[in-house]
């Protein structure tokens, strides 16, 4: 009987450790799955470890050590609680949006709820942030801080925009960092990034609406509500005055804006995850299905569709003549946008393997014909799509 | 071998807590507390099956009493003796844990469940589309609304009341089932066991999202029914509970319900 007691209390206790630990599958921690963008030869991106950074591809190709000219690296951190016995520790951020650039200035928008805009000078410089003198900025500039920020911020003219997990969209300064106004709460929870057109904001939102706000003063213009009430998962994109957005039901639809009419949807295997991109009046839509579909903006229609053979969560992007597609297992494909026929890009070490063996969930950029991904393994790889080359560079620095 | 898991436990009962989400109208809180329902259903059989195997143990106190002051100096023929006396009662002592551990893949499972249905962060809300059916009730859920009552059950509950209220309903069930003993040493360890239990929970309510938690309550109060179904009571009435198991040769280890 005493065993059994024993017995029983260890199994208890080791269903607590398990349910702690060891359990794969739970709760997964915020990571971030920064994208890149290309700015005057530099790319900026957020590294795995929360971290802003310039990177001079041609610095990298060299080996030169990190940071090179023009180079520079930011770590965004925040100070949270210990266990039980300890005192506050600083931990890094994770960082789910692309940075925006603007000249000498790169926005971001942290997982900890504040609007960063860094300046490139004196972060090259590594002087203290913010440095006012060089429009650095966070924001709110309290220590109070607004919902985790998933989307990315987008500039339009004097303006940054961020959408928070508070529901609300912001409006901000672009030199300043002040607040030029606030939305309502739209839905509890905002992920999506705002598509800026005009005098209007676009956001989707995970109850179902789509919003046209103005981007003078934040008041709703225009709003949607799907049929269905099923929310919309993926950031819109606009085109010629129609909504493309994926919804968790498994459908992406188009709505004509300033009405209340579904075009059409088009249905997948699982969601379309990532916002599609529009070129030339054909939608590319990415799938969890780990399809890519070419669709007539126009109808509907499908024209035609490439199997990825794993789901995919990053947009396609347009280089030259080229659809490139990456799925979320790291294989990179090269499609003709006319025919759908597409060929994979081999792994120079390892045919066997992904193009370029890492998970594959941030944002893709181009410059100079290259295409740059960030791998979930913290590396950056640069693929020369016509030469089928691939490069690596770590972005964990000394 | 994951993929199996998935297949077979996971997927399911995930599917089916959003799906029950959708029914109580986007109320997580109401689907954790009818899965458990649903779960301590299923697994009644088991839970009646430990009970059982519980309440034959503590009848058969006072001979392992007896044997224990007779062969208290000779370790290995008490061993013997007690498994002669097992045997002849047809009782296995680790019959109250085994349907204990064959339930922990279930809790297990829900535990994934909760988690991966609350998607709190931008890599679990990915990672829940791998697990989702193509169900209109399910994606109509989505995503779910993690506030229930003052709790928010993706983070665990900063205000002590749900850790005070699974510390205090195991401690109630505990108090049911385990019988007061005349022997100094099994009465320091029952009380052990009666406080080390429902701390411990109330410490893993602390630490993991409420949700669990909330299944933790409502499984608690569940198996505080079913007990009182079965035993009654039980010692949880001191008066009733002193003379079963003091008295040498008592048959039953557990007062019955009136």
């Amino acid at each position: 009987m005493k065993q059994t007691k024993i017995l029983f209390l260890i199994a208890v206790a080791l269903f607590g450790l398990v349910l702690a630990s060891c359990v794969p599958g739970g709760a997964q921690p915020a990571k971030g799955w920064s994208g890149i963008t290309s700015n005057n030869g530099t790319l900026y991106m957020g590294s795995m470890d929360g971290k802003i950074m310039a990177v001079n591809s041609s610095a990298r190709t060299q080996q030169l050590h990190f940071p090179a000219d023009g180079e520079w690296e930011y770590a965004i951190t925040t100070s949270s609680q210990g266990g039980l016995s300890c005192g506050p520790v600083s931990t890094s951020v994770a960082i789910y949006g692309t940075p925006a650039v603007d000249e000498a200035l790169v926005f971001i928008g942290g997982y900890n709820g504040r609007v960063y805009a860094l300046n490139a000078s004196a972060r090259s410089r590594n002087l203290d942030f913010p440095q006012m003198r060089d429009n650095e900025w966070f924001y709110p500039k309290t220590s109070e801080v607004i919902g985790a920020i998933v989307g990315s911020p987008v500039i339009s003219e004097d303006a940054i925009y961020v959408t928070s997990s508070n529901g609300k969209v912001y409006c901000l300064d672009k030199h300043f960092g002040d607040k030029k106004w606030e939305s309502d709460v739209l839905v509890k929870k905002l992920w999506s990034t705002p598509y800026v057109e005009g005098n209007n904001v676009y956001v989707s939102s995970f109850d179902g609406h789509l919003y046209a706000l103005s981007a003078e003063d934040g008041s709703i213009t225009w709003s949607f509500a799907s049929e269905s009430k099923i929310g919309f998962v993926s950031s819109p994109a606009v085109s010629k005055g129609v909504i493309f957005v994926g919804s968790f039901d498994r459908n992406l639809y188009a709505v004509k804006v300033e009405s209340n009419e579904t075009l059409w949807k088009f249905a997948g295997d699982n969601c379309f995850w990532a916002t599609p991109l529009v070129s030339n009046n054909v939608v590319y839509a990415v799938c969890l299905d780990g399809e890519v579909y070419a669709i007539d903006a126009g109808n509907g229609t499908q024209l035609w569709s490439f199997d990825a053979g794993s789901p995919i969560v990053v947009s396609p992007i347009l280089v030259d003549d080229s659809l490139v597609v990456v799925a979320e297992s790291g294989n990179v494909y090269v499609i003709n946008p006319k025919t759908g026929i597409g060929e994979r890009i081999r792994n120079p070490g390892n045919d066997n393997k992904p193009t370029i063996n890492a998970l594959v969930q941030a944002t893709l950029c181009v410059q100079e014909g290259i295409v740059y991904i960030r791998g979930q393994d913290n590396y950056l790889y640069a693929l020369d799509i016509k030469q089928g080359e691939v490069k690596k560079f770590p972005l964990v620095t000394e | 071998m994951v993929d199996l898991w998935n297949l077979i436990i996971l997927n399911p009962m995930l599917n089916g807590l959003i799906a029950l989400s959708s029914v109580f109208d986007g109320s997580f809180g109401l689907a954790i507390i009818a899965l458990t329902f649903i779960v301590r259903l299923i697994l009644l059989p088991l839970t009646i099956r430990q009970l059982n195997s519980t309440k034959s143990l503590q009848g058969m106190q006072p001979k392992i009493q007896e044997l224990q002051k007779k062969h208290g100096k000779n370790q290995q023929k008490l061993q013997q003796e007690m498994m002669k006396l097992y045997k002849e009662a047809g009782v296995n002592p680790l019959g109250c844990l085994w349907p204990m551990l064959v339930q922990f893949p279930v809790w297990i499972a829900l535990y994934q469940s909760i988690m991966k249905a609350l998607a709190t962060t931008p890599e679990s809300l990915l990672d829940l589309f791998r697990h989702l059916y193509s169900w209109e009730v399910v994606t109509r859920a989505l995503p779910l609304d993690s506030h229930f009552l003052w709790l928010n059950l993706g983070v665990p509950d900063g205000t002590m009341i749900l850790a005070i209220i699974v510390g205090g309903s195991m401690w109630v069930q505990q108090k049911m089932v385990t019988a007061p003993s005349a022997d100094p040493r099994q009465k320091s360890m029952n009380s052990m066991m009666q406080l080390m239990m429902p701390f411990m929970f109330a410490f893993f309510t602390l630490m993991f999202p409420s949700g669990l938690a909330l299944f933790w309550a409502v499984s608690n109060v569940i198996g505080i029914v079913i007990q009182y179904w079965i035993t009654g009571w039980g010692y949880l009435k001191r008066g009733a509970s002193t003379q079963v198991v003091t008295k040498a040769g008592g048959q039953s280890g557990i007062a019955k319900r009136p």
